[in-house]
């Protein structure tokens, strides 16, 4: 990712109100992730496997904050029970970035699997999600994302393709 | 000692403190002895700890504890480590070791073996790490805790077994508006969203 991406981002999310974010990094993520640690506006919270983020954020969530998690398309694999059982059984909004691995354009012949699962998994769980890659479209998605998560009281999704990542 | 023995000592001592619980019987006990708004049943296995985590670091001036389980935190024994890395002073984080998973018909967990999940919480990098194996080393080690303005991790080892108590009548939605909406009173905060009628809008001229 592009360091004016990851500032895009950044600043997209403070606009829309996020001030707390979990987040686990990945190459493609790496910008991200330490502009999120450098940035005051925000609590970030580093974690050692997606799911514990998921947790973390919906506890945020219910103290006040306005949680985001930040993680690529295999972690949010790895979230889907933690996402039914803490997040959309009770009610609890959280607002996820997924850099998208695996799909047009990707050289890595591992990821190709995980990349075609990441939009049937999120159909199954009725997760809200938009794809963006132009930078154009961050900022809009990230505060309409945000809106519809606060209002439903459910997770959604921005699903960042391989042109936001690269 | 029983698990419900532990929460009928402590009990007492709980004013405004927020309180978050593993899936399992220890919701309905605690439910049962302390029903508050500020209790919050989670309802699922493994991310107690985490959920905890957020709740402390988003109030930091508010006293927050976890009812954690053996079998719930060995599913996610990486939250040591984050816990450990963001040390919330407000943090109390209470492990019932049973050595079994009680509520699953009561099969063998790791600590039931070679696993110390005491060891465990102090090679995470947690400083203040207790073992209670009897109920006053126990009601001494949270009440340390609770006077103190410092990160706790307390485990505590029991045999299995539920107290008799009823199933706590609340659904997680409930327990969730309930929970947010003592939040938002307490601490003067809007969580939840509320959308104006469209008639309360004047009209364009």
């Amino acid at each position: 990712m592009k360091r004016e991406v990851a500032a895009e981002i950044v600043d997209s999310l403070k606009e829309a109100g996020v001030d707390f974010v979990a987040s686990l990094t990945e190459a493609n993520l790496h910008d991200l992730v330490m502009a999120l640690g450098e940035d005051p506006a925000i609590h970030h919270v580093p974690v050692t496997r997606e799911e514990e983020g998921i947790g973390i954020c919906a506890g945020a969530y219910l103290g006040g904050k306005k949680p985001a998690m930040v993680m690529m398309n295999a972690g949010f694999l790895l979230s889907a029970n933690a996402l039914a059982t803490v997040c959309i059984h009770p009610g609890i909004p959280v607002l996820m970035l997924i850099g998208h691995s695996g799909g047009v354009g990707e050289e890595n012949a591992g990821h190709a699997t995980v990349g075609a699962l990441t939009e049937p998994v999120l159909q199954a769980m009725h997760i809200v999600y938009e794809k963006v890659g132009r930078f154009e479209d961050i900022r809009p998605t990230v505060r309409d994302s945000q809106m519809l998560a606060r209002s439903s009281r459910r997770p959604t999704a921005i699903v960042l393709n391989k042109q936001a990542l690269r | 000692m029983k698990r419900y023995d532990c929460l009928k000592a402590i009990a007492p001592h709980f004013g405004e403190e927020l309180v978050v619980t593993n899936i399992g019987a220890v919701r309905h006990e605690w439910q049962a002895l302390r029903p508050h708004p500020g209790n919050y049943h989670l309802q699922n296995l493994g991310l107690t700890s985490s959920m905890a985590l957020g709740l402390a670091l988003a109030l930091p001036h508010r006293k927050v504890v976890a009812f954690d389980g053996d079998g719930s935190l060995l599913l996610n024994l990486g939250s040591l480590a984050t816990i450990a890395n963001q040390h919330p002073r407000n943090l109390i984080h209470i492990v019932f070791d049973n050595e079994c998973y009680e509520s699953s018909r009561g099969a063998p967990t790791a600590t039931a073996g070679q696993a110390d999940l005491a060891a465990i919480a102090r090679g995470a990098g947690l400083a203040n790490v207790m073992t209670a194996k009897t109920l006053a080393e126990f009601a001494e080690a949270f009440l340390r805790a609770l006077k103190s303005n410092d990160l706790y991790f307390i485990l505590v080892k029991v045999e299995a077994g539920a107290g008799d108590v009823p199933a706590a009548a609340l659904d997680s939605q409930e327990n969730k508006y309930l929970f947010v909406r003592y939040i938002e009173k307490s601490e003067n905060l809007k969580i939840l969203t509320a959308t104006l009628s469209r008639a309360s809008e004047p009209h364009a001229k």
